[in-house]
């Protein structure tokens, strides 16, 4: 099950000044509509960085080792898969001024990480765009990335936040207020 | 002499390379590099040009101790496979050895496979 705030319920990828959109991850998770809400609970750890050398990779290395001790281990995993991607497409796609903000969040069911920038219409608009086809179909978006890949092509492959639906099965939820975008992937703790 | 295990294994921090003979590279640690084509791109195709002037019939690649690759590290992979794929003489089968207990492995190997199922072959070690 995905679900829409009033605002998305336009299906439309222009961002509104404040939205969300929810993508399940593909792997029968319409059995699970629970996954779909917003995560709220406590934040194990929070880090902030800017863009620049090493960001990527420290500040992941840093939450999966976070993850690895306190979670079970396929559940780090596929959180290591998620902090990964959606910093990384943070750092290549926001804006180069703002902090980024990276959490480990867990309520009692759920576990999940979530990034925050701040990104341009545009880059908000693609953002969407994007979702909707991992909503509509994960498996498929994420063969379609995975060949142009080797094609190439404009836009450039996505094949990260496929990789979080689809390859590790955690849900997506996007959330946007005015140029502040955060994006969560979730998945049962 | 074999031109397979006298190919020059690259340096990177946080990943482990060794090629064995007669036919087998093994990659442990993670691929978290913006850009490890930089490192590997060349290395894979070293391997596959020396994989094919050995007239080699199949090249073992053990990724089971990769714990982690971002998506660029995945696309060096598929353009492996697409090497091998669209080799119009003696080609090789890339056997790529993976583990049941690494998750991204389970999803992006079966699709790897769809892409180019007449040269590749999955194998699961636990």
């Amino acid at each position: 099950m995905s679900s829409y705030d009033r605002n998305s319920e336009r299906n439309s990828a222009t961002p509104s000044s404040s939205s969300r959109l929810a993508v399940d991850s593909g792997s029968g998770a319409s059995s699970r509509p629970r996954e779909s809400t917003i995560l709220t609970g406590r934040t194990l750890v929070r880090v902030i960085c800017t863009a620049g050398s090493g960001a990527l990779e420290y500040t992941h290395a840093f939450v999966t080792a976070y993850a690895a001790d306190h979670l079970r281990a396929a559940v780090a995993q596929r959180l290591s898969v998620g902090a990964y991607e959606l910093l990384s497409n943070a750092l290549n796609f926001g804006s180069v001024s703002s902090d980024i903000v990276i959490e480990l969040i867990e309520s009692d069911n759920m576990v999940g990480v979530r990034v925050e920038n701040d990104a341009i219409a545009a880059r908000i608009s693609m953002l969407t765009e994007h979702l909707l086809k991992l909503k509509t179909n994960a498996e498929q978006t994420f063969m379609e990335e995975l060949r142009r890949s080797v094609t190439g092509g404009i836009p450039r492959p996505m094949l990260g936040l496929a990789r979080v639906t689809h390859e590790v099965g955690l849900t997506l939820d996007l959330q946007v207020q005015e140029r502040r975008i955060a994006v969560t992937a979730q998945c049962r703790r | 002499m074999s031109q397979f295990t006298v190919v020059q294994v690259p340096k990177a921090e946080t990943i482990a390379i060794q090629v064995t003979a007669p036919n087998q590279v093994k990659l442990s640690g993670t691929i978290t590099q913006k850009d490890p084509a930089t490192d590997l791109a060349g290395f894979f195709k070293a391997l596959h040009t020396a994989a094919l002037a050995d007239k080699l019939t199949e090249v073992r690649a053990d990724v089971s101790g990769l714990t982690f690759v971002n998506s660029s590290a995945i696309r060096l992979f598929v353009d492996w496979a697409t090497w091998v794929k669209n080799e119009r003489g003696h080609r090789y089968t890339l056997r790529f050895i993976t583990s049941r207990n690494v998750t991204w492995q389970k999803t992006s190997f079966m699709a790897l496979m769809s892409l180019a199922k007449e040269v590749l072959a999955i194998e699961h070690v636990t």
